[in-house]
C-alpha cells in the first residue's frame, strides 16, 4: 500500500469570475521511503498540489489519502497535528523566527518535546554545529535553508514536503541543501517540487506537471 | 551546552513559551507594558489626588466626632434651655456639656482656604476636649482664662506653619479677624484638627454675642446616634444641630457631579488608551503574519497559536498594570512626602477606590487584543505565507 495518493485530485479557483484548475485531476501514489520530484514549470500547479498532498489545501473534488486514509475525513485539527507529527516542511523561502536561535527555531518542528539534543545532532550533521546559537540573521541564506531542513527532519516524519527549497540558493548550495536532504531523511519520503531538472538528480522518480495534469 | 537562554541542551523547555517572545522582543513588548503603566498610574493618581479633596475635609473636621454641636439660631436666651432638653430626653447617657463660644477662621487646603471653628471654652472643659480628641501631650500649655491666646493642634501648626509664640489671629490677620494678637502657647499632640481659646477671651471680643452647647456621649461609640438624635428631635425648631454626619452628608452631595464628571473623563482615558494599545497590538501582530504563518502551515493548529498569542497579551497587560499600581503609589507618596505632608494635606496613598478605578482598563485592553487576534485570525491562510503573498 502507498504512504500517500492522490486520486483524481483537483484544485479549482474562481479569477474574476472565470474558473481556473491550479491542479486538475491528478492521480499519484508515494511510497514509503520514496523520493518523489515533482517537476514543471512557474504556474504549472506543482506548488498546489504539494499542498493538496500536504493537507494545507483541501481538494475541490478527488481525494488526498494518508496511510490509507482520506484526509477529507480529518477535522482542521487533525490535519495540524498530522503535519506536525508525520510530516515535515521546507518551503522557498528559509521562514525561521528571528528571535529564536538555530537550534530553537529547530526545536519548534516538535510541540513539547524534550528535543535538544535530536535538534543538536541533526544541526551538526548538517555543519552547524558552531551555530546553533546564532539568530537567523546572523546566517547565510545557504545556513538559514539548512536549519529548515533540519527542522522537517525532526522527530522523523514520514514523508517530507519540500517547496522549491533550492529557489533562495545559487546553484552549489541548492544542489548541497537537496543531497543533505536527502541524505538525512532516514527511512520518510521526500516528495519534492521544482522547476530545475538538475535538483532531482537523486530522485528515485519524476512526474511532470502542465496545467495542473500529469504530462506522463 | 547552553542556549543563548541558558537552557541546558536535552532539558525541557519550549521556545514558543510566551515568555520568550517577550523576553526577546523587548522593543515591542516595554512600549505596550509602558503605556499600560503611564495609564494606570495616571488614573490612580488622579484618582487619588481628586480623593485628598473629600479626604481632608473629612480629616479637618473630624473633630465633631466626638461632639454634639447645638446652636440657638441667633437667640441667646435660647441655648441653655435647648442643652437641658438634650440632658433630659436624650436617648444615650450624656457624659459632658460644654458652653462654648465660636469665631470662625481659615485654615489652608488643597484647593485654597477653608473655614475653621476657633472655639473658645473654660479651662476644665478645654482638658476635657482635648482628651476626648485623643491627646497625648501638650507642647506649652493651655491659654489663660481672658488672655488673647490659644492652643491648636500639631495639624494646624504644621498647616499655618505655625509655632508657639506664633500669631494665629489678629487685627491684621487676614482671615483670623481679632481686636487682639492671639498667640499660640501650646501645641497638641493629635492627628484631630483644633484651634482653642478661652470662653473669656472670645465673649468680651468676638461677635456674635451667643453661647453655643457641645454634648458628648458616655460611650463615644454612640456619638452618632445621639447626633441623629438631636437632628431629628430638634426639627423644625429653632436649634441647629451640628454633627460629624453632616460633615458626610454635605461632601457627599458635594462631591457627586464631580464625581460623575471624573467618571466620564476615567472612561474616556480608558477608551482613548484602549485604542491606542489595539492599535500597537495590531501593528505588532501583523509584523507577526510569517511567524503564525509557518507555525499553522508546519502543524500548529489556530487555537494553539491564538491561546500563545493571548497568553503574551495577559502577561504584559497583567505586568502593565501591576507595574502602574507600584508606579502610581511611589508617585503618590512622592507627592504626599513633598506637597502633602508639609502642610498637612490629607492623603491617602493606598486609597482602594483610586486602584480600583485602574481595573477597567487591563481589561479593556485584554477584551480588545482578544477580539483583535481572534479576527485576525478568522479567515487567516498560512498558504498567503508560505507562498510570499502576505510577506
Amino acid at each position: 500500500m502507498s504512504l500517500l495518493a492522490a486520486r483524481g485530485a483537483t484544485l479549482r479557483y474562481v479569477d474574476h469570475g472565470k474558473e481556473h484548475f491550479a491542479v486538475d485531476g491528478v492521480s499519484l501514489e508515494v511510497q514509503p521511503n520514496e523520493f518523489l520530484g515533482i517537476l514543471g514549470p512557474s504556474g504549472s500547479g506543482k506548488s498546489s498540489l504539494l499542498y493538496l498532498l500536504s493537507g494545507l489545501k483541501v481538494p475541490s473534488s478527488g481525494q488526498i489519502e494518508f496511510d490509507g486514509r482520506p484526509l477529507s475525513q480529518m477535522d482542521d485539527t487533525e490535519r495540524s497535528r498530522l503535519r506536525l507529527k508525520e510530516f515535515g516542511f521546507v518551503f522557498q523561502q528559509p521562514y525561521l523566527l528571528g528571535y529564536l536561535s538555530a537550534l530553537e527555531n529547530v526545536r519548534i518542528a516538535e510541540m513539547d518535546a524534550d528535543n535538544s539534543a535530536a535538534a543538536v545532532a541533526l544541526l551538526n550533521q548538517l555543519g552547524l554545529g558552531e551555530k546553533l546559537h546564532r539568530l537567523p540573521h546572523e546566517l547565510s541564506g545557504g545556513e538559514r535553508q539548512r536549519v529548515c531542513v533540519a527542522r522537517a527532519l525532526m522527530g522523523n516524519p514520514k514523508v517530507i514536503f519540500a517547496d522549491e527549497p533550492t529557489a533562495s540558493l545559487d546553484h552549489r548550495n541548492g544542489v548541497a541543501v537537496v543531497s543533505l536532504l536527502n541524505q538525512l531523511r532516514g527511512e520518510g519520503s521526500l516528495v519534492m517540487v521544482t522547476h530545475d531538472e538538475t535538483m532531482l538528480a537523486e530522485a528515485d522518480r519524476v512526474v511532470r506537471l502542465v496545467d495542473g495534469k500529469v504530462s506522463d | 551546552m547552553r542556549t543563548r537562554g541558558g537552557e541546558k541542551a536535552g532539558r525541557r523547555s519550549n521556545p514558543l513559551a510566551p515568555i520568550t517572545y517577550l523576553l526577546r522582543n523587548a522593543g515591542k513588548t516595554i512600549p505596550l507594558t509602558g503605556v499600560i503603566v503611564l495609564a494606570v498610574m495616571l488614573v490612580a493618581g488622579i484618582i487619588s489626588m481628586i480623593n485628598s479633596i473629600p479626604l481632608s475635609i473629612r480629616t479637618i473636621y473630624s473633630y465633631s466626632k466626638e461632639f454634639t454641636g447645638v446652636t440657638p439660631r441667633g437667640d441667646a436666651t435660647k441655648t441653655l434651655p435647648i442643652l437641658e432638653e438634650i440632658q433630659a430626653k436624650s436617648p444615650y447617657a450624656i457624659d459632658r456639656v460644654i458652653i462654648c463660644r465660636v469665631t470662625v477662621t481659615e485654615i489652608q487646603s488643597i484647593v485654597g482656604k477653608w473655614p475653621f471653628y476657633f472655639i473658645g471654652m473654660n479651662d476644665a472643659d478645654t482638658r476635657y476636649y482635648l482628651q476626648r480628641q485623643r491627646v497625648t501631650g501638650v507642647e506649652g500649655r493651655l491659654p489663660r482664662a481672658g488672655l488673647p491666646e490659644a492652643v491648636i493642634s500639631r495639624p494646624v501648626a504644621k498647616n499655618l506653619n505655625l509655632k508657639i509664640g506664633s500669631e494665629i489671629l489678629g487685627p491684621t490677620k487676614e482671615g483670623g479677624f481679632s481686636p487682639n494678637s492671639v498667640k499660640v502657647v501650646g501645641i497638641a499632640e493629635t492627628d484631630r484638627w483644633l484651634m482653642l481659646s478661652s470662653i473669656e477671651y472670645l465673649r468680651e471680643y468676638h461677635f456674635p454675642p451667643i453661647d453655643l452647647g457641645m454634648v458628648s456621649a458616655k460611650d463615644p461609640a454612640e456619638q452618632p446616634k445621639l447626633d441623629q438624635w438631636a437632628d431629628k428631635h430638634f426639627k423644625g425648631r429653632q436649634a441647629g444641630i451640628l454633627g460629624y454626619f453632616q460633615v458626610e452628608k454635605d461632601t457627599n452631595e458635594m462631591f457627586a457631579t464631580l464625581y460623575l464628571i471624573l467618571n466620564v473623563v476615567i472612561g474616556t482615558l480608558v477608551l482613548v488608551v484602549t485604542l491606542m494599545m489595539s492599535m500597537l497590538i495590531n501593528i505588532y501582530q501583523g509584523q507577526r503574519l510569517v511567524e503564525f504563518g509557518l507555525l499553522q502551515a508546519i502543524g500548529y493548529t489556530k487555537k494553539q497559536i491564538l491561546t500563545r498569542v493571548l497568553t503574551e497579551t495577559v502577561l504584559v497587560v497583567i505586568l502593565g498594570w501591576v507595574l502602574g499600581l507600584f508606579a502610581a503609589f511611589g508617585l503618590l507618596n512622592l507627592a504626599k512626602t513633598v506637597m502633602m505632608d508639609p502642610k498637612s494635606y490629607a492623603l491617602d496613598v493606598l486609597d482602594p477606590v483610586a486602584y480600583a478605578y485602574s481595573i477597567p482598563m487591563p481589561l479593556a485592553i485584554l477584551a480588545v487584543a482578544a477580539g483583535t487576534v481572534w479576527w485576525r485570525f478568522r479567515k487567516f491562510d498560512p498558504i498567503g505565507v508560505v507562498e510570499r503573498r502576505i510577506v
